[in-house]
């Protein structure tokens, strides 16, 4: 099955555009059909393979029934049949793995949030009346746990802020909150942005010298603010306030449009609500469960060391495949 | 280093930190500084990232020749000539043997000794022999009027040079030089970005340069840095033509 005969299966949409080719008003539309394009070409690899497959399958079968005296040749067509078979079974579940709706934000970096703005079950239980420095340790602990998992996996990634600022103070909310911050290409537009400075007032320039180089950022629309002085330089500062305005601009937008698509995925991100388990970390007992797929990990700290977190990712992974499957085959 | 970091002069507790330590922070990079040169500002910064706009969308402001004019530690220079194209050239010019003998060491350390030229001399007197061949000029000259000198930051006013801050009674004299020599030096089409001290200044030079010199520029404006202060003027050589230079014709531009 080539190309020509697909098209037609193409929404008119994305045909119509990919013909016009008009360069200057439809630049941006002709780039998503583009990418979109770029998407299906999997499928239909994967549909081209598996016609293939069950042509050879029908060929095998006549073949067999043709010449049912050729034990030899019997054989062989059968032995290939169940080969064929079992090719065709592998690419048909293959195809509908591609179909599967796809989170944008499955290939892209990400910011992880560790907050310790709370206090994790744990302590409540086995630290009465502790407060919010123990919370503060937990929550290094578990960015710890993923900076390792991270050098393991081969990820890169920055560390781009760690503020200490509530290892004195005591929340009472009863949830560790752990937050994924994606890290993408967030079209912003320059007049949507106000950039200042702290220094608003004086004369600046060659008046003064200070090594004062904070930046903040307003993203007008929304009104979201980053400010960021950690950096050496205002352009480093206006550079990492750039970036982290991004990451919460997509996530607002993201959550938005996918709330209702991947359930899974939402609770990965996890709202920060307080009735919301995610994972329990049981130091006493040594374990680890993660209420979501209900595995429970009894060397806690192999994985505090981000040794075995894959058997949660791979799990979860699993469920949100399953999940995905099920709500696919009822929208049929 | 042969820059390196220098000894706190005792009882001196005025001095700037930058000095002590004999480096600064700017946009990416790290740049030696010493007493003797202007220790380069976070508003200088700006410069860089107007420049990396324009020359995004422009081949020929990418591969030509910008100049840096008043380099003092080559932070402009170096911050440019990293934005441009491979055939992308500067040449920086400071009349102070420090800062030509600091902005070379910071070229050599950046290894950009290919791309940029450090020349001793005032403003355009060392670039004579490429008049009307720059793409691109760019300066933070002395702005501050002789008598705010005094009322400078203690540490600006005591360490820092007075040739790099000093721009005469009314803090133009060298901003007025380079606005003049601006239409000569550069191809039509050719971009500058002066920095200055504020916006009566800025609304001055515009309003001069619209006076003075209508055909020679185009698009001239007034750029704020991030404390809201409007601090850079900005413009273009203008393309059409200039009948004192009918040689002119014959550059294509785009």
């Amino acid at each position: 099955m080539d190309n020509a005969e697909l098209q037609p299966q193409l929404s008119s949409d994305l045909i119509t555009i990919m013909e016009k080719r008009q360069p200057e008003a439809l630049l941006v539309e002709y780039s998503r059909a583009n990418k979109e394009l770029r998407n299906l070409k999997g499928s239909m690899d994967l549909i081209k393979e598996l016609r293939t497959k069950q042509k050879d399958i029908e060929g095998l079968k006549a073949l067999m029934t043709e010449c049912p005296e050729d034990k030899e040749m019997l054989n062989m067509a059968t032995e290939e049949l169940s080969q064929a078979v079992e090719e065709e079974r592998r690419l048909q579940n293959q195809l509908l793995q591609s179909l599967l709706p796809k989170d944008d934000a499955d290939e892209r970096g990400c910011i992880l949030e560790v907050r310790a703005v709370t206090v994790s079950f744990i302590f409540l239980n086995c630290v009465p009346g502790t407060g919010g420095e123990e919370a503060s340790l937990f929550a290094m602990d578990i960015f710890k746990m993923y900076e390792r998992y991270s050098l393991k996996t081969g990820w890169k990634f920055d560390v781009v802020e760690i503020t200490e600022s509530d290892l004195k103070g005591y929340k009472r909310n009863p949830s560790d909150h752990i937050s994924l911050l994606l890290q993408v290409d967030v079209q912003l537009r320059h007049e949507d942005l106000r950039i200042d400075t702290y220094r608003s007032g004086g004369s600046g320039g060659q008046h003064v010298n200070t090594t004062n180089s904070a930046v903040r950022i307003t993203h007008i629309p929304s009104g979201i603010t980053v400010s960021i002085q950690d950096e050496r330089s205002q352009h480093m500062n206006k550079a990492k306030a750039l970036k982290v305005l991004c990451a919460r601009l997509y996530e607002i937008e993201r959550s938005r449009i996918h709330t209702s698509r991947s359930k899974l995925r939402s609770e990965q991100i996890g709202s920060g609500d307080r009735s919301e388990r995610i994972r329990t970390y049981n130091f006493p007992q040594g374990r680890v469960t993660d209420h979501r797929v209900g595995i429970t990990h009894h060397s806690i700290n192999d994985v505090m060391q981000g040794e075995n977190l894959d058997i949660f990712i791979d799990a979860l992974l699993l469920q949100q495949e399953m999940d995905a499957v099920a709500s696919f085959n009822s929208e049929q | 280093m042969r820059y390196g970091s220098r000894g706190l002069k005792t009882g001196d507790l005025q001095t700037n930190s930058q000095y002590v330590v004999g480096c600064e922070h700017w946009r990416d990079m790290v740049l030696s500084v010493e007493e003797g040169v202007l220790i380069p500002r976070p508003e200088t910064e700006l410069i860089v990232d107007l420049v990396g706009d324009l020359v995004e969308g422009n081949g020929e402001l990418r591969e030509g020749l910008w100049a840096d004019m008043g380099t003092g530690s080559g932070a402009l220079a170096i911050g440019i000539a990293r934005i441009l194209g491979p055939c992308g050239r500067v040449i920086a010019t400071d009349l102070s043997p420090v800062a030509v003998a600091v902005a070379s060491y910071n070229v050599q350390r950046y290894n950009l000794q290919d791309k940029i030229e450090i020349k001793l001399g005032s403003w355009f007197e060392p670039l004579k022999n490429v008049e009307g061949q720059f793409v691109g000029l760019v300066s933070n000259p002395p702005y501050i009027p002789s008598h705010h000198i005094i009322g400078l930051q203690a540490e600006v006013a005591k360490h820092e040079p007075r040739l790099a801050l000093d721009g005469g009674a009314n803090g133009m004299n060298d901003l007025l030089h380079l606005c003049h020599g601006a239409a000569s030096m550069l191809k039509p089409g050719g971009f500058f970005a002066f920095e200055t001290n504020g916006e009566k200044q800025c609304k001055f030079l515009v309003d001069h340069m619209q006076k003075e010199s209508k055909s020679s520029f185009s698009g001239v404006d007034i750029v704020s840095d991030f404390a809201g202060n409007k601090r850079f003027v900005t413009g273009f050589r203008a393309k059409s033509h200039n009948p004192t230079n009918p040689n002119e014709w014959t550059v294509k531009i785009n």
